[in-house]
């Protein structure tokens, strides 16, 4: 379970979010909603724990714990995951040496076996099955020279082999076409399970009606703004999000 | 037996241009050494005493001062591996003489490496006739306290190949300094190195090549990872004279700076008197991205791992060129050792 708790975070001196509370029980899919530069970016990525923001106030707990202090890969080791709205490339550094390492480091502080490479080829080429990734795919560098449909189903092969209990999948949709869309969709649904939660973060209802939420926020100007059911989102579709973008609302 | 306070005076200082980022005398002064040897058999009597490309280059010092007190030397003219070892306290001038037949091909693997603080002052002068081809390896795995210094002087003759890879993982302070002179058409030198530093190392790598026939092709390329207060030198010049039509000369150094007070300086050079010819040279020097480091954190790569991981990706690029199967798995194990030590942070 997450636990976001009236949490204000910064860059450079400006408050992006200012107040944010949120609590996403196991085997639920969260979604959150909002215009451009509401802090969707900013709320995943000061989950996954990087640097270049303050928190001013407030505290992240997962399963219980505050994980304020954790470094991103401890963070990662603990569970959480987040799939990248621009994944990054990573020249030299082919995809096989990457997932096998990090696949590693994970379960290495998790405290369970290392795979060696039979092990984990085997389950590279079962999740790449899945998820239709050709296997030239995993001997280049890794996102580099990738179409943008590529890096997005590089990123849900990434979350099916680290099999998180909390994922976040940051506009997920953005640069995708239908059909690249409803690969990563279906393959965040095949992870759906009562131990492991979601949160989509998407400007855009298009995701939704391929990975139905449980619950959906609406987040504008560093604030949740309203929760609601699924309905919500085909709200927002239709009205947009200009109700919550006067100083008034 | 020759002092070293005897000698201080020959060599260069920072106030010769080609000498202006690194302090030889500085750092021999520290040291008190007695003249060595590493007990080679090679006649010294027939070296030809006077050094090549003086008049042209005027910074033959070490040159010099090698054949003046030489006491080591070794002539090879196929595959050899040397191994120079400094005992600590010594100074030596060792001299290689390599001749490669009109179209014979060999492998020359040199280490070098030492105990506690010495120096070495050594010459390789290299002749290829004909079609010939020597791939020249160099481990540099000297001691912290060790000084290296590298006169390298090689001829090609119509369309020989000198192929040489250098890396560099130890050093106190060290100058590899290489003269070819393409002198037949269709020659080739072709120039690697990778240099990793640490603490307060500092490696000078200084290159001429000089295309003095048509047709000829040169590469230079250089990759330097530092950390701690090390400090990375490239000189690289490529000289194409009048007669040297089309000819290809490359040269190319990037350093990857891994603490803020690391250093490098690069001075790529061009100097062209013929007119249809390609050269082109680059430089750059940058750190680590945090892009790339954040993504492989997030998917719980440690953050030293990711470093490693990054660093050689950077040094790939090069290592994947060494043809010599054998040397490569050598060289990746050495790289591998090193950023195990030193990539973290």
């Amino acid at each position: 379970m997450i636990e976001i708790k009236n949490l204000h975070a910064s860059v450079d001196g400006t408050e992006i979010l200012k107040g944010i509370d949120l609590v996403i029980e196991p085997g639920t899919v969260h979604a959150i909603m909002g215009p451009n530069g509401s802090g969707k970016s900013t709320l995943a990525y000061v989950l996954a724990g990087r640097e270049d923001y303050e928190i001013t106030d407030g505290d992240i707990l997962f399963g219980g714990k505050s994980i304020l202090e954790l470094a991103p890969e401890e963070r990662a080791a603990a569970g959480l995951f987040l799939a990248f709205q621009y994944p990054v490339e990573i020249p030299g550094v082919q995809m096989t040496t990457f997932l096998k390492t990090a696949l590693n480091a994970i379960r290495k502080k998790r405290g369970e076996e290392e795979l060696d490479a039979i092990g984990f080829l085997k389950l590279m080429k079962s999740t790449c099955d899945k998820l239709g990734i050709g296997e030239d795919m995993m001997k280049r560098p890794v996102n580099v020279g990738f179409s943008g449909g590529e890096k997005k189903r590089n990123e849900a092969l990434q979350m099916a082999m680290l099999a998180p209990s909390f994922a976040v999948l940051d506009e997920t949709d953005s640069g995708l076409d239908i059909d690249a869309l409803k690969v990563v969709a279906n393959g965040v649904n095949a992870m759906r399970a009562p131990e492991r939660s979601f949160l989509v973060i998407t400007h855009y209802q298009r995701l939704l009606d391929y990975i139905e939420p449980d619950t959906v926020h609406v987040l504008a100007r560093g604030k949740i703004m309203k929760t609601g059911g699924p309905e919500l989102a085909k709200e927002l579709e239709e009205k947009g999000y200009a109700e919550f973008l006067s100083e008034a609302a | 037996m020759t002092a070293l306070a005897d000698i201080l005076d020959r060599i260069p200082t920072r106030k010769s241009e080609r000498w202006k980022f690194t302090n030889l005398p500085a750092r021999l002064k520290k040291l008190t050494l007695e003249q060595g040897t590493l007990g080679w058999s090679g006649n010294v009597d027939i070296l030809n005493k006077t050094a090549p490309g003086a008049d042209k280059y005027a910074d033959t010092a070490l040159w010099d001062l090698n054949l003046q007190n030489t006491k080591d030397c070794r002539f090879i003219d196929g595959d050899a591996a040397i191994d120079v070892h400094a005992q600590a306290g010594k100074w030596y001038s060792p001299y290689l003489r390599v001749n490669i037949k009109k179209g014979q091909q060999a492998t020359v693997i040199e280490k070098q490496s030492g105990d506690k603080s010495y120096w070495k002052n050594q010459v390789v002068d290299i002749v290829l006739e004909e079609g010939a081809i020597l791939n020249h390896i160099r481990f540099q795995d000297e001691a912290t306290d060790g000084i290296f210094t590298n006169f390298t002087h090689v001829t090609c003759a119509k369309d020989a190949r000198y192929n040489a890879f250098t890396l560099t993982r130890g050093d106190g302070l060290s100058r590899n300094q290489i003269h070819v002179e393409l002198q037949g058409p269709g020659a080739d030198a072709t120039i690697y190195g990778v240099n990793l530093l640490f603490g307060k190392q500092h490696a000078d790598t200084t290159i001429t090549v000089e295309h003095q026939a048509p047709n000829c092709t040169s590469n230079q390329f250089i990759r330097s990872v530092l950390a701690g207060e090390s400090r990375g030198v490239f000189q690289g010049k490529v000289h194409v004279h009048r007669i040297a039509q089309k000819t290809d000369g490359y040269q190319l150094s990037n350093a990857l700076l891994l603490s803020p007070l690391a250093e490098m300086d690069t001075k790529p050079e061009l100097e062209i008197y013929a007119d249809d010819v390609k050269c082109s040279h680059g430089a750059t020097t940058g750190q680590l991205d945090e892009e790339p480091l954040f993504y492989m954190q997030s998917r719980g790569i440690p953050r030293p791992q990711a470093r490693m991981l990054l660093i050689q990706a950077f040094l790939a690029e090069l290592v994947d060129k060494i043809g010599d199967q054998t040397v490569k798995p050598e060289a990746e194990q050495a790289i591998e050792e090193w950023l195990h030590d030193h990539a973290g942070a």
